[in-house]
């Protein structure tokens, strides 16, 4: 029979090489992504020429909104020793010691598992008085508590010895048994100040005179890298 | 004729469709994508005087004719926010004069954000440069000296030594270096005061504190703005 035989085309495309292409971009993402923390408040920081990156590890960031909350971020070591959870395990019981040693007639205590649910916890900012009703919480409430709440108490006080709380979580986090963190916060290093660019000078002049006032004089402050306009 | 055909096993393809991997994928990447920060922000390092009191003949006073002080200030809106492009520098030399003197030799000068003439920040630099001037003189050179590669042929290396030597200079007492003392009134916009503390940098000056505003302080800062309306 001399009909002419047309070759059938394929119409599907091959999707392998596609396929290739995309897993590969996927495993590059997946492994340099570092996930936003999940911040109370957003703030845009503001711009700044310095060139120096704030540290991923040994961190406490002090979240200040514009109003004047102060929310506290602890972030421990990388090293499997000083991990975040263990850290901050540490640090809400060395705060809870020293808040019950400032209020004996009020004396908080909390459970193990209570403490290991806020070491699970990137920011916090509620009265210590509040903590124990707040960590008993599900996620979606604590949040809506933080935006609401007061954030952590902060007033002007110059007296050393008789800090308010922000002062003895900033202590606490001293005398964790993270000795890199303590060595961080010396240096100045450690503690970063995350205020928005509109925050009006006086909010954030009582976080920096309360860092003073408990001799923490280096710290550092959270900018944006510059777009030059010049 | 017999039908060859239904005794032929159909044929099965082999390949496999990957079109919805790849839409599985793809959506993936898009969640990744969205949800990293690539840019890491920046700090800026700080380090203020203790709040400890210090007994006066302690105190390391500040030649007076090295000191600048520089006053930020700003407007409020009504939901208690600075304006972040709003704002007023207020600057002067030396010592603040006593508080007899302010009326009839007020030293302060002051200096808009945002003006025709480029706003507070070029003027504020051209100022400092100024005063700074024997320390960016040379660290121009030093500049100089680091782009042709002249201290290493390695770009590291190079970086490196240029580094401290430029921390050298900053901070060689045999130079003129100025004093800048840094205040903000309580309206100012946090903004501003890291914009200036910027200019410390950019103008290499080593020395530079944040201060409390003062009561003369405030005072001349009312008279500047009488005089000019």
């Amino acid at each position: 029979m001399g009909k002419v035989k047309v070759k059938k085309k394929e119409t599907r495309i091959d999707m392998t090489a596609m396929s290739d292409v995309t897993v590969l971009l996927l495993t590059f993402f997946m492994l340099t992504s570092t996930f936003l923390q999940k911040e109370p408040i957003t703030v845009i920081t503001p711009p700044s020429v310095s060139e120096e990156k704030v540290p991923d590890q040994n961190l406490v960031s002090v979240l200040v909104s514009p109003e004047g909350k102060v929310y506290l971020a602890i972030t421990g070591s990388k090293d499997s020793t000083y991990k975040s959870e263990t850290v901050r395990g540490d640090i809400l019981k060395n705060m809870v010691k020293s808040y019950n040693e400032k209020h004996p007639s009020n004396k908080i205590s909390l459970t193990n598992k209570e403490v290991e649910e806020f070491s699970k916890i990137g920011a916090f900012g509620v009265p210590m008085s509040q903590m124990k009703k707040w960590l008993a919480m599900d996620i979606e409430n604590r949040d809506k508590a933080l935006e609401q709440g007061p954030g952590i108490p902060i007033n002007m006080n110059e007296d050393p010895d008789n800090p308010n709380e922000f002062q003895m979580w900033i202590r606490a986090a001293y005398n964790s048994l993270n000795p890199e963190l303590q060595e961080t916060m010396v240096r100045g290093k450690g503690i970063a100040i995350k205020a928005d660019q509109t925050t009006p000078y006086s909010v954030v002049n009582i976080v920096m005179d309360n860092l003073q006032t408990i001799k923490m004089n280096k710290f550092s402050l959270m900018t944006a890298l510059k777009t030059e306009e010049e | 004729m017999a039908r060859k055909d239904t005794s032929r096993q159909k044929k099965f393809d082999t390949r496999i469709d990957f079109t919805p991997m790849v839409d599985m994928n793809m959506l993936l990447i898009t969640f990744f994508m969205l949800c990293t920060t690539m840019i890491k922000s920046q700090t800026l390092q700080i380090a203020l005087p203790s709040n400890e009191k210090v007994e006066e003949e302690q105190q390391n006073k500040v030649k007076q004719s090295e000191a600048v002080t520089i006053i930020i200030d700003g407007k409020i809106d009504d939901k208690g926010l600075s304006k972040p492009d709003e704002g007023m520098l207020f600057y002067y030399d030396g010592m603040p004069p006593a508080a007899t003197e302010i009326l009839t030799n007020n030293p302060m000068k002051k200096v808009e954000f945002g003006n025709g003439n480029g706003g507070a920040l070029p003027a504020i630099r051209e100022i400092l440069r100024e005063r700074n001037k024997e320390v960016v003189k040379k660290i121009e050179l030093l500049k100089k000296d680091w782009k042709d590669m002249k201290f290493s042929n390695k770009e590291e290396i190079n970086d490196s030594i240029y580094q401290a030597k430029a921390k050298e200079i900053r901070n060689d007492s045999t130079l003129k270096r100025p004093v800048i003392i840094i205040k903000a009134t309580p309206n100012a916009s946090y903004a501003h005061v890291v914009s200036v503390l910027d200019e410390m940098q950019i103008n290499n000056i080593s020395r530079y504190q944040i201060d409390r505003i003062g009561a003369i302080d405030s005072a001349m800062m009312i008279l500047v703005q009488g005089q000019a309306q």
